[in-house]
């Protein structure tokens, strides 16, 4: 009996034993294996989106955002039939069934266990997959960037690549603060996967907010108008910029060509459309530069706007180089004519009273030759030389704009010093990081305020009487510069006949609002100088940007029916600033030149004593001016302009949406009008 | 005939203990010849029954005020032991519940932040100045001038009234 009893507690014990070493096995030897997977059961993952940063303007409208989107993949190497597996998902995904089988054989064949069948698909798609419940479909939830306002400023924006990550403008100056970073919880769930209870693993980190200085309003007729006027005078490029003089808010900050950021960059497009050509393409300035010239020279000598100058009949001989002013030939005249009929012979005397040392001072006191700071990657520094390496034709070249490159950005800041009574103030982009305002960095002086406001009006008297006259603001008094540097072929060593034809300038004139500067690159012919392709740019983007604001006129509406445009030959703002187009490249020949004819009769006359006081000054009977063809048929439009004698570009087919120039701008001879029709 | 008690004495019959062998007494009686086209009794095949009307009205149970004691208190403990059982148990159960509702509003919170999302692109889209401009020009419309628009003064005037 008593060996009986043994046997049996013998046998309960082992039994309790296997018990035990099973328990172990369970709860600590493989407790993690089978926690993981009763966690696999009970529980899910779920992705908390953290969408990147909004990109807004200056009012709030959105620029650039990102909302979720599913995607669909494969693992093919689970798939059991490749064939029956393409035709079901082609036709749930309106994808072609060939094109998918071959896809998902090779990936099969070359042992991929993944593969990306369709982005963003719709929420029926989505509900007809997730119905299927098959193991070898997977559905990922991702972020897609969208710019809603297409092109509108693209080159300021950037754009992202394939894993939302910035790849140009803001998008990527401003990565680290755009970027979200998803977060996890950990949700249990029911047997039909219904949330009980979540825990969040990872906390979601979502992209800051950026608000820009842009305004999108200022910002699209910009882009407008510098479009137009590059497909007017057939230029390779163009740029624009408008600032507030006073903070330094980039208003507008416009590039042709441009692009549409929603599409990514396919194969053989072209990479200029991507270039932000005010900020990263430095240029030439030509005449633009002799504000600077002029403002060292109040500075830094005794003159002033009435102190005589001789600019020697319009040529000047130093060093073996022979500079001339072209058909100008003026003589002894005050130092604000110089300016306003953009002397190339009398900057050049004013820059040697300046002297090299204040003159390289005063270039980089102006902002030149240095970066801006602003929040865009690849901006460019310019060009200017230290003293050191200045040669003896250095001082007369800077003097009129040569020997220098700038972008448009930096001739922007430098129009602002005059603008806002002699500071320089830092472009400004992003007024907003999330609810925080961006504090405006302190301005630096370099001019005195006196001498400030004296560059005003001598600006404003290239808009009464000189090369200026296109860019007169109705309403608004403003003052400004142009330029036409020819473009240096490298390749050959000479100054081709293309040009950059640019306008700087500020309105209203007491108490600029706002600073805007025109750059066409690559212009043709005359009709490309600042005056003529530039000017009307101005005019129009200064106009929209006063009328924006809201910044009260200064001058009688009356005004602006006496408002005349000077004549052509008063335009030709490279005849003044540098070369006539016939005349001998400067780099090449270094003699005299022979003034072309009939320039000593052009700007001899003195100007009128009242002309910089504001007083508009009429210039004989007003010309034709542009017909009004729009809502006009196509053979309409032939037509009128055949009987007018007009030469007409017409664009598209259908009815006449937009021209240019606009109706009622006077018309110049050799002039043509780009007509775009549309149904 | 018999009766339901002697059916069951009957039965019981068996259990009775057995007498003293020295006191049993056997009858030698010479063994009956069996019929051989008799068919064998069935087990109680002698057995019939009778209703008997038996008159209950007169019985009175006798009052117990212990059992009707014992009765209440029992219904007591049932009560409390399912007040208790429900305090103990109902948080889990709200929590559960409001576990589905509250994942159930997130869910749907994600949803509707997603769909606001997507409203905005569409209100942004359509806000295009390119997209406005097209449409001002279909409609003859042009940007007054400025100065053209006068904003009221007043404060909860916010509209603009154009000369």
């Amino acid at each position: 009996m008593e060996r009986r009893l043994i046997w049996l507690a013998l046998v309960i014990g082992m039994w309790g034993a296997a018990i035990l070493a099973n328990l172990i096995s369970l709860q600590v030897i493989h407790h993690r294996e089978y926690a993981g997977k009763a966690r696999a059961i009970q529980e899910v993952v779920v992705q908390i989106p953290a969408p990147r940063g909004t990109i807004f303007d200056r009012n709030g409208q959105a620029l650039a955002m990102s909302v979720s989107t599913q995607s669909v993949h494969v693992n093919p190497q689970k798939v059991p039939d490749i064939g029956v597996a393409s035709e079901l998902l082609a036709l749930v995904l309106h994808l072609d069934r060939a094109e998918l089988e071959a896809k998902m054989r090779a990936a099969c064949e070359s042992g991929r266990g993944y593969l990306r069948v369709k982005r963003n698909i719709t929420p029926e798609e989505y509900e007809s997959l997730r119905k299927m419940a098959l193991d070898w479909i997977g559905i990922a939830t991702e972020s897609q960037r969208h710019y809603p306002k297409g092109q509108l400023a693209a080159h300021v924006i950037g754009g992202v690549d394939f894993e939302e990550k910035g790849n140009a403008g803001i998008e990527k100056a401003l990565e680290n603060e755009l970027r979200g970073i998803p977060g996890r919880a950990r949700m249990l769930t029911d047997v039909k996967r219904r949330g009980i209870e979540s825990h969040e693993a990872q906390e979601p980190r979502t992209g800051t907010a950026i608000t820009l200085t842009i305004d999108e309003r200022l910002q699209f007729v910009a882009e407008r108008e510098i479009a137009e006027a590059v497909a007017a005078h057939h230029a390779a490029s163009g740029s624009v910029v408008a600032m507030n003089p006073y903070t330094g808010d980039i208003l507008a900050l416009a590039s042709y060509p441009t692009y549409d950021p929603n599409a990514p960059p396919q194969p053989g497009d072209d990479p200029a459309a991507r270039l932000n050509h005010a900020v990263s393409v430095p240029f030439e300035p030509g005449s633009v530069f002799k504000v600077i010239t002029l403002s060292a020279a109040l500075e830094t000598t005794s003159l002033n706007p009435e102190s005589p100058i001789n600019c020697n009949g319009g040529k000047i001989t130093l060093y073996g180089r022979t500079i001339h002013d072209s058909h100008a030939g003026m003589g002894v005249v005050p130092m604000k004519t110089v300016l306003a009929r953009s002397s190339n012979v009398g900057a050049i005397q004013v820059g040697l009273k300046v002297g090299q040392t204040n003159m390289n001072d005063y270039v980089r006191r102006f902002g030149f030759g240095r970066r801006t700071g602003i929040s865009l990657p690849a901006e460019s520094a310019g060009k200017v030389r230290k003293l050191q390496y200045w040669g003896k034709t250095s001082l007369p070249s800077v003097s009129m704009g040569q020997e220098v490159s700038v972008t448009t950005l930096q001739l922007a800041q430098a129009a602002c010093v005059i603008a806002n009574g002699g500071s320089l103030v830092k472009p400004r982009l992003v007024l907003k990081r999330g609810n925080q305002l961006q504090p405006v960095e302190p301005p630096v002086r370099v001019l005195k305020p006196d001498n400030a406001i004296t560059m005003r009006q001598m600006m404003e008297g290239v808009v009464l009487v000189g090369t200026g006259s296109r860019a007169r603001l109705a309403g608004y008094s403003s003052g400004g510069k142009t330029g036409s540097a020819q473009i240096f072929d490298f390749a050959t060593k000479h100054y081709t006949h293309t040009y950059n034809g640019s306008y700087m300038g500020f309105a209203p004139l007491t108490n600029p609002s706002v600073v805007v500067v025109v750059t066409l690159n690559g212009t043709h012919g005359e009709a490309g100088f600042g005056g003529q392709a530039a000017a009307p740019v101005f005019k129009v983007v200064a106009g929209e940007a006063l009328r924006i604001f809201d910044v009260p006129k200064d001058l009688p509406e009356a005004e602006k029916a006496r408002t005349q445009v000077a004549r052509n030959e008063d335009l030709d703002d490279l005849a003044i600033a540098d070369l006539g187009a016939n005349g001998p490249n400067i780099l090449e020949d270094g003699d005299d030149d022979d003034a072309p004819p009939g320039a000593a009769a052009a700007t001899a006359a003195p100007v009128p004593a009242n002309a910089a006081a504001g007083t508009m000054v009429v210039k004989g009977p007003p010309g034709p001016t542009v017909p009004n063809f729009r809502g006009k048929t196509m053979r309409d439009v032939l037509a009128e302009a055949a009987a007018r004698g007009l030469v007409i570009l017409p664009d598209g087919s259908g009815i006449a949406r937009v021209q240019y120039p606009a109706p009622g701008t006077p018309l110049h001879e050799g002039d043509r009008i780009r007509v775009q029709f549309a149904r | 005939m018999a009766t339901m008690p002697a059916f069951l004495r009957k039965n019981e019959a068996p259990a009775a203990p057995a007498p003293a062998p020295e006191t049993v007494t056997r009858t030698a009686r010479p063994r009956a010849a069996r019929d051989p086209f008799r068919l064998r009794a069935l087990p109680h095949d002698d057995i019939f029954f009778h209703c008997k009307r038996i008159d209950n009205s007169r019985l009175v149970r006798e009052a117990d005020p212990q059992a009707r004691g014992a009765c209440w208190s029992a219904i007591g403990a049932a009560c409390l032991l399912l007040v208790l059982l429900t305090s103990a148990f109902a948080p889990t159960a709200m929590t559960t519940l409001a576990g589905y509702k509250l994942e159930a509003l997130h869910s749907e919170e994600r949803r509707l932040l997603e769909e606001r999302r997507v409203l905005d692109l569409q209100e942004a889209e359509l806000l295009s100045p390119a997209r406005l401009d097209q449409l001002a020009h279909e409609n003859n419309l042009v940007t007054p001038s400025s100065g053209q628009v006068i904003h009221l003064d007043k404060p909860e005037g916010e509209v603009a009234m154009v000369k």
